[in-house]
């Protein structure tokens, strides 16, 4: 009976491949009236830029009109379109996170788009010249590679997504202080711990180190130590390991030491701790790359930064596996009927992504990084960078160190769950930190690891 | 004759009422009912092309078995019957006193109004950074950077500082914390009520009173709870419905995690666990707790009505 | 003589007694005044800090420890609040319907609660007490089915999806039929014989002596429409039907995604003070409406 089941699975999956090579011949964009709707999170700053761009868009497609909305967070666009889908009337394109697409995966609402990168259907645009509704390969090369492979992560080596603009998490160090007292900027973990100490020697009452985010700490030291945190098929909740609760064990030393912190478990912002001019600070802040304006501390009274920050590559387990995450907002094409509306979502998916101009304005006005490497030589974003420096423009210096690991991103792995298991691992990254001595402290990890996975199983 | 045209007319008025409950309350609840019986239905899975959801009670006991669902229903009950009792007696206080003065009686009342006019997610903020302990606390180098405005007056008057809502606080400081905000806002509109129904009361049973110079705590006790039975028990049972679906309290002090850092959903309520399904699209296990609450409610419901019953004067 | 001494020791007693009841009775009015001013220090307390929040920069909001007061008042948190919300159409679309779904629902309670008050027909207390038990469900799980019913219908993006889904409020019902049962049954006779029809009666006699319930209805309903935020931002978040709460809530994302706190603090002061005036201005007749509805289980 089972056989017969597996048999049948693997017939319907056969056939399911065969429907979709048989789609993958795209028709090529004829020109038709049709309107678009793109859901995201933008600001009014960044709408202005969305605006500017779309009226260029427009000069090549003047029969694309797009309508955008700006619904909200990242989670309202989520329960909008998710809700939306039942009904059918999801909008054509959308911000998407890979749990959100993942989501959306349950009703194959998410048009995967394979099929129009690798088209060469030649389009004409308004100005009479011509391109390929595809990528070219320039176009393709041209794609910072972490950032790409984002929407290829879903566990059936299909692309879903393409990336809009990024970020990732930086060290912030206070340059300041490191240069005073002659400190490194560490590189790795073991260094981390040395430079701790070091800082609490000469400031016993700083917490040297907070990182904002439990849920990136977690799954970043996952990936530097090559250990199993999920998987998009099969089993999925896999990081119930001895190494994983190892590395949980020692970073327990060290926050009972006092060496670091997290948002959570100190409260409040560690960008605050980081910034904070009263006695209790830390020197180094592990935050996300758009935020770096948020890691400069207020100027004085007399005009001037209390310090100068230092932005450097987060600490690895292991300098040979560099790994730093990607996140930030990329875009996801739905399904619809009429398959015009889908080529003009992906004409204009594409025009945004690869379009240098939009990529240098959008990443300078919001703060995340371009996606495309191209964007380095466009003549306002190099004024841009070349303006870094550890104070007025924090965010050039951010963004530059970012373009600078462009070898170490990595994402994982999305499937409807992966926002559960990333919540339960912040929980029980803190849960394990606080774990008080003399207790048996093997036996409490490893309880929080077992209960961890049990609340994501349920998830399911 | 009379009798029959009542019964048409009475359906004519009803007509609109009915209609619009049966499309937008009505559908959904037998929705509802249908949903919590397909074993892990989703809506999205069902617009993909899921079709064959096991019909079963499959739902239901993989609500009961949650890790979460025991804790849950405690401190659901919990809540309820701590903040009910305490927040009834309070606003019966606060509304016998502000009945008793004269001066700035209007402008007190509009104070204690205060509360019901602004969200609940944002003000949940605001407690909880009156609550909150930043530092690093329960480490062997403890470091405190701020001990929150509550922790500041405590310490003012003498008192030593309570880790209230932080890493390490203990279980019944995160349900204090719980309790003084949902006191705090079901205040305004227990006080509405009974401060109405004050005002409806003859005056001559306190003139009564007077002449035999009874002590005030009697007086209220003897006259006062008495004459408002009939408000009381309405504000009792509302309060009781109220705080079984209390959530969004919680996410307002605690946020998601619906608990503090190292023991995340250890404040889990009952409306919590249906979150929990919807999150993941489990439609059909969202509504088998949906259900489950439900029957929970029915039951104390009808429990306090038949106490009301017997104790409430007519 | 006697008896005239005692007489006069009576009423020395009767004074002395006299003075004590009042000071015991000052006493009980200070205690009374401490423990309300207390109760109303504790009450506005929170509200204090999300003022004092309101008036942070970002980055004095992220400070640690909080300041009590800020260093720099920012009142352009307010303007900001103001601004990056579209706030005519904001106000005018909430005004719309605010409005119009108070008036149909004070139509259809009226309606219905005049029939389960004044009239008897089969099922009645069955009925009232299925819509009751109705207020017992978690709302929640009918947000996904109504979603469904009113794009079937086609009224996403339009006002009738703000107004018509919950134009029924059961516990309105509830509250004006308590109301009406305390006016005499004998009125409602009497207007028979006299061959006034319904209609009239219910205008006349029952609306004027159900006013003060009314008008509590009315100004809870238009709360509902101006704090209402999850329902409106699922099927109505276009530009032109966009409500108050929503719109402001809105325009907090900043560019990564983080929410601008202290706007968003201005933003809630902003969205509570307009309810706030409406109560301190029609106290009277909500207090009134209170307690004229008489809650009688």
């Amino acid at each position: 009976m089972k056989k017969l089941v597996s048999l049948l699975l693997a017939l319907m999956m056969l056939l399911g491949i065969a429907g979709i090579a048989s789609a993958e011949t795209v028709p090529a964009y004829d020109g038709s009236e049709v309107t678009i709707t793109f859901y995201h999170t933008m600001g009014s700053n960044l709408t202005t830029v969305l605006d500017q761009y779309i009226a260029e868009f427009n000069k090549l497609y003047p029969n694309i009109h797009v309508q955008y909305t700006s619904v909200g967070s990242y989670d309202d666009v989520r329960d909008q379109v998710s809700t939306e889908i039942t009904v059918g009337t999801q909008p054509n394109i959308a911000y998407c996170y890979p749990d959100h697409v993942a989501l959306y995966n349950l009703a194959k609402a998410v048009q995967t788009l394979d099929g129009y990168i690798d088209s060469t259907a030649e389009v004409t645009r308004a100005d009479g010249t011509t391109e390929i509704l595809g990528l070219t390969a320039e176009q393709k090369a041209d794609f910072i590679e972490g950032y790409y492979n984002e929407g290829l992560q879903f566990g059936d080596g299909k692309m879903y997504t393409m990336p809009l603009s990024k970020s990732t998490e930086v060290l912030y160090y206070n340059k300041t202080f490191f240069e005073a007292n002659n400190l490194k900027v560490p590189t790795t973990w073991d260094e981390v711990a040395e430079v701790c100490e070091k800082i609490l020697t000469i400031d016993p009452m700083s917490i040297p180190l907070g990182y904002d985010s439990e849920g990136n700490w977690f799954i970043t030291m996952t990936e530097q130590l090559q250990t199993p945190y999920t998987s998009a098929t099969g089993d999925h909740f896999l990081f119930n390991t001895p190494e994983n609760q190892a590395f949980i064990k020692e970073f327990r030393e060290w926050y009972q030491e006092g060496y670091l912190t997290t948002q959570k478990l100190y409260g409040a912002y560690t960008s605050g701790l980081f910034t904070s001019t009263s006695e209790i600070k830390s020197y180094m802040s592990i935050g996300s790359s758009a935020g770096a304006t948020y890691q400069r501390p207020a100027k004085g009274d007399d005009g001037n930064y209390p310090f100068e920050v230092g932005i450097a590559t987060i600490p690895q387990a292991n300098p040979d596996n560099r790994k730093v995450i990607s996140q930030g907002p990329s875009v996801c094409i739905f399904k619809k009927d009429n398959p015009q509306e889908m080529i003009a979502s992906w004409l204009f998916v594409k025009y945004l992504t690869t379009t240098v101009d939009f990529q240098a304005e959008f990443s300078m006005a919001s703060g995340y990084v371009p996606v495309i490497k191209s964007v380095a030589q466009n003549p306002a974003y190099a004024e841009f960078l070349a303006k870094a420096d550890g104070g007025d423009y924090v965010s050039a210096l951010s963004a530059k160190v970012c373009l600078e690991q462009e070898d170490a991103y990595y994402t994982s792995p999305a499937f409807n769950g992966s926002s559960t298991a990333r919540d339960e691992v912040a929980g029980l990254l803190t849960k394990c930190l606080t774990i008080p001595d003399g207790s048996d402290v093997d036996a409490e990890i490893q309880k929080a690891f077992n209960e961890a996975v049990e609340k994501c199983n349920y998830s399911l | 004759m009379v009798e029959s045209k009542q019964q048409w007319k009475a359906w004519l008025y009803l007509a609109p009422a009915i209609v619009l409950l049966l499309v937008f309350t009505v559908w959904p609840i037998i929705n509802t009912v249908v949903m919590a019986f397909m074993e892990d239905y989703s809506g999205l899975a069902s617009i993909g092309g899921e079709t064959s959801f096991r019909i079963g009670l499959g739902n239901f006991t993989k609500v009961a078995q949650n890790a979460d669902f025991q804790s849950a229903l405690r401190n659901t009950m919990l809540l309820c019957l701590i903040t009910v009792p305490v927040s009834t007696v309070l606003a019966l206080l606060i509304a016998v006193a502000l009945h008793a003065i004269k001066p700035l009686q209007k402008a007190l009342q509009t104070i204690f109004f205060l509360p019901y006019v602004t969200n609940s997610i944002a003000i949940g903020m605001v407690f909880a950074a009156m609550f909150n302990v930043i530092g690093s606390v329960g480490t062997r180098r403890p470091l405190i950077s701020s001990y929150g405005i509550i922790n500041d007056v405590i310490r003012f008057f003498g008192g030593n500082w309570v880790n209230w809502i932080n890493s390490g606080s203990d279980y019944w400081a995160n349900m204090f914390v719980l309790i003084v905000y949902i006191v705090w806002n079901a205040l305004p509109f227990k006080i509405l009520i009974l401060l109405g129904g004050l005002t409806s009361i003859n005056k001559q049973y306190y003139e009564a009173a007077k002449v035999d110079s009874t002590p005030r705590w009697r007086v209220l006790w003897r006259i006062t709870v008495p004459l408002l039975s009939p408000m009381l028990a309405y504000v009792i049972i509302t309060g009781f419905i109220a705080g079984f679906k209390e959530y969004t309290s919680i996410v307002g002090i605690y946020g998601e995690s619906m608990g503090p850092v190292h023991a995340p959903h250890r404040l889990n309520t009952m409306v919590g666990l249906i979150y929990d399904s919807l999150a993941s699209n489990n439609q059909g296990r969202a509504s088998a707790a949906a259900l489950i609450l439900f029957g929970i409610i029915l039951v104390v419901t009808l429990i306090n009505l038949w106490v009301s019953k017997k104790r409430v004067h007519y | 003589m006697a008896e005239q001494t005692t007489r006069v020791m009576q009423a020395r007693d009767m004074q002395k007694t006299s003075i004590q009841q009042k000071i015991a009775s000052f006493l009980g009015k200070a205690g009374i005044y401490l423990f309300l001013f207390l109760m109303a220090g504790i009450v506005l307390f929170p509200f204090y800090w999300m003022i004092n929040s309101s008036l942070k920069s970002l980055a004095e909001y992220r400070l640690s420890p909080p300041t009590f007061w800020p260093n720099q008042v920012l009142w352009t948190n307010y303007a900001d609040a103001f601004t990056t919300a579209n706030l005519g159409t904001l106000f005018k679309n909430t005004m719309i319907v605010g409005i119009v779904s108070t008036l149909l629902s004070l139509v259809i309670t009226v309606l219905s609660a005049f029939a389960f008050a004044r009239l008897e027909f089969k099922g009645k207390e069955l009925l009232f007490a299925a819509l009751l038990a109705t207020m017992m469900i978690p709302g929640e799980l009918f947000t996904i089915t109504n979603f469904a019913t009113v794009t079937n219908l086609g009224w996403r993006n339009t006002y009738t999806v703000l107004i018509v889904p919950f134009l029924v409020s059961v516990f309105y019902i509830y509250l004006l039929r308590q109301n009406f049962l305390q006016i005499p049954n004998e009125l409602y006779l009497a207007a028979k014989v006299d061959g006034t029809s319904d209609i009239k009666y219910l205008w006349k006699v029952m609306v004027p002596l159900a006013l003060p319930t009314l008008i509590s209805i009315t100004i809870l309903k238009m709360m509902g429409a101006w704090n209402s935020y999850i329902w409106p931002r699922l099927v109505a978040n276009d530009e032109a039907h966009r409500l108050i709460t929503n719109g402001l809530r809105n325009a907090f994302t900043d560019t990564t995604g983080d929410v601008n706190y202290p706007v968003q603090m201005a933003a809630v002061a902003l969205v509570s003070l307009p309810l706030f005036l409406v109560f301190v201005f029609l106290r009277k007749y909500i207090m009134s409406g209170v307690s004229r509805s008489g809650i009688k289980g």
